[in-house]
């Protein structure tokens, strides 16, 4: 999910000094990531030109604000009031009502536009997310505590009364530690699940707890300061991003196979789960 | 809270030479007539007075000997690599930097293939050179990261201590900056690990200190700011009394580039 973020992102910004005057801010935020801001903006600025021109606009139309924090995020959105914000879906679903925002686009990753998170234990250690009440629970997905308990465990657990967390901003690092009995658990995200093989772990792992399917945020818009078709083009330039030759090329970097418009219903049941938590 | 830069891995990413990304032609030298006439013996006789002190006509006359060369004892050195890395460090020309560096890398390349024993120099050189080649390529440098890490990986089995612990200084500098698993190899444990001991091991490189400063800012834990001042104060303090020659304009922006992301929590300058 957050490499998407990142994906998504860099897609979409820039920071350069040659902006087209006026340029469109895009609020990027990236709760959780390993991120430089400098580096993440000059990452983007890359990703944004091909974009403007799939998209036909003025080079430069773009400027990003990214952030990886959860707050600075909150109050970007409050301060700028975007057109367009790339935001986690923990993120999303706070502040939608806030500033009437919509999905607009989804990554296409594997094949999914969904993911799920695992809760992680040494094999044979645990047999169930009840048995880790009380224990230590790592990951950098802990970043966002009231998305993982009211989407990724749906309201069952409350993360910060049921474990003692141990928030990371490295996944490895939560990782080592468990293989080395210092966590009890750790919760990844899907892409980090699928990246446990190329970890040389002593211990073997298992999971005790896998999410339902959680659909993969990309772009959002407020919905009162943009127009439908505003948020058609956005959603055509990303679209073509990933066909066109230069734009393939990031792509297949960050493993992102497409860019979807998305239908809003997808993210209903989140919706749903997280107002039920409030 | 503070974060490593994983995209100034550009600046240290490397891909195989031979490969799609690097520039095949040299970059052509103007003074070329009127470089002194000199052997390949007698380039290797003074190779040790050939760095980053060494005017830059004097190491381009250098170089076009070794382009002309087929003393295989020569050209099995790190030599030429190393040339060419002094060169592309200092040119200013971006397009004419990379071809420097690409040139480097061809030239470790031939070394290895007939494998000298300055292997593990060779390595080294190598692995610098690409990292310049391709710095402004991010594609095609994620795209070999594998490689950057083996060949750092090797000079530092053969050679650790090689340029004031550069082995240890590039390795950490490439875990601290490439992509974070399970996107890349990013390891900002590794880089601690490594960068910590090309501080006490090499304490008289100001970019050991500098990136070690990094690596300890990209824990997010003002616990250690403590440390990052120290450590980036030590190393600008080294920088402004060492006598660096052509590097230091380039080393001096690096360490600029990190006090302004410190901002508030910078030293005061040396």
């Amino acid at each position: 999910m957050r490499k998407t973020c990142l994906i998504i992102a860099s897609l979409l910004a820039s920071i350069t000094a040659n902006a087209a005057p006026n340029p469109e801010m895009i609020v990027v935020c990236y709760p959780g990531g390993l991120v430089n801001v400098k580096d993440a903006n000059e990452a983007m600025s890359s990703m944004l030109r091909v974009v403007e021109r799939v998209g036909q606009w003025q080079q430069n139309s773009f400027i990003s604000l990214f952030t990886a924090k959860s707050d600075e995020c909150r109050q970007r959105m409050a301060e700028k009031h975007p057109k367009f914000a790339i935001t986690s879906l923990g993120l999303y679903l706070e502040l939608r009502s806030q500033h009437n925002l919509v999905p607009v686009v989804q990554p296409k990753i594997k094949g999914l536009t969904k993911e799920r998170y695992r809760v992680m234990v040494q094999k044979g250690k645990y047999k169930s997310l009840d048995e880790l009440k009380g224990k230590s629970l790592g990951g950098t997905v802990l970043e966002e505590q009231s998305y993982i308990g009211k989407i990724v465990f749906a309201g069952k657990y409350d993360p910060a009364s049921f474990f003692v967390l141990k928030k990371s901003n490295q996944a490895i690092r939560a990782l080592r530690a468990l293989d080395k009995g210092e966590l009890d658990a750790v919760i990844l995200s899907e892409q980090q699940f699928g990246g446990l093989g190329s970890l040389h772990l002593e211990k073997p792992l298992e999971a005790v707890f896998t999410s339902e399917e959680i659909p993969l945020m990309g772009v959002v818009a407020n919905s009162t300061i943009t127009t439908a078709e505003e948020r058609a083009r956005f959603s055509k330039a990303l679209e073509g991003m990933c066909a066109d030759t230069e734009g393939k090329k990031l792509c297949e970097l960050f493993g992102v196979e497409a860019f979807a418009a998305v239908d809003p219903a997808v993210f209903e049941p989140m919706i749903k789960l997280w107002d039920k938590g409030s | 809270m503070r974060h490593t830069r994983f995209f100034a891995a550009v600046s240290m990413l490397a891909f195989v030479t031979g490969c799609a990304g690097l520039q095949s032609d040299h970059v052509r030298f103007d003074r070329h007539s009127d470089c002194p006439k000199q052997t390949a013996d007698e380039i290797s006789a003074k190779q040790s007075l050939l760095g980053p002190l060494s005017d830059t006509h004097t190491l381009e006359c250098a170089l076009t000997v070794l382009r002309d060369s087929q003393d295989i004892a020569l050209l099995r050195t790190s030599l030429g690599s190393r040339l060419c890395l002094h060169l592309a460090e200092r040119e200013t020309n971006p397009e004419k930097r990379e071809k420097l560096a690409a040139e480097g890398v061809e030239l470790a390349e031939t070394a290895l293939t007939h494998k000298g024993d300055e292997e593990g120099a060779v390595h080294y050189y190598l692995a610098a050179n690409l990292g310049l080649a391709v710095r402004e390529h991010i594609t095609v440098a994620m795209k070999n990261l594998g490689r950057l890490e083996s060949e750092m990986k090797q000079a530092l089995a053969l050679t650790p201590d090689i340029d004031d612990g550069g082995p240890m200084r590039l390795l950490g500098a490439l875990y601290l900056k490439a992509p974070a698993w399970p996107n890349g190899i990013g390891d900002l444990d590794k880089a601690l690990e490594l960068l910590e001991k090309a501080v006490k091991e090499h304490p008289g490189h100001p970019l050991n200190h500098l990136f070690y400063a990094q690596a300890l800012w990209g824990e997010g834990d003002e616990a250690v700011l403590t440390q990052v001042k120290a450590e980036f104060a030590l190393g600008e303090k080294l920088l402004a009394e060492g006598n660096w020659g052509h590097n230091k304009a380039a080393w001096k922006k690096e360490f600029d580039e990190f006090r302004q992301e410190l901002g508030d929590a910078a030293p005061a300058y040396p």
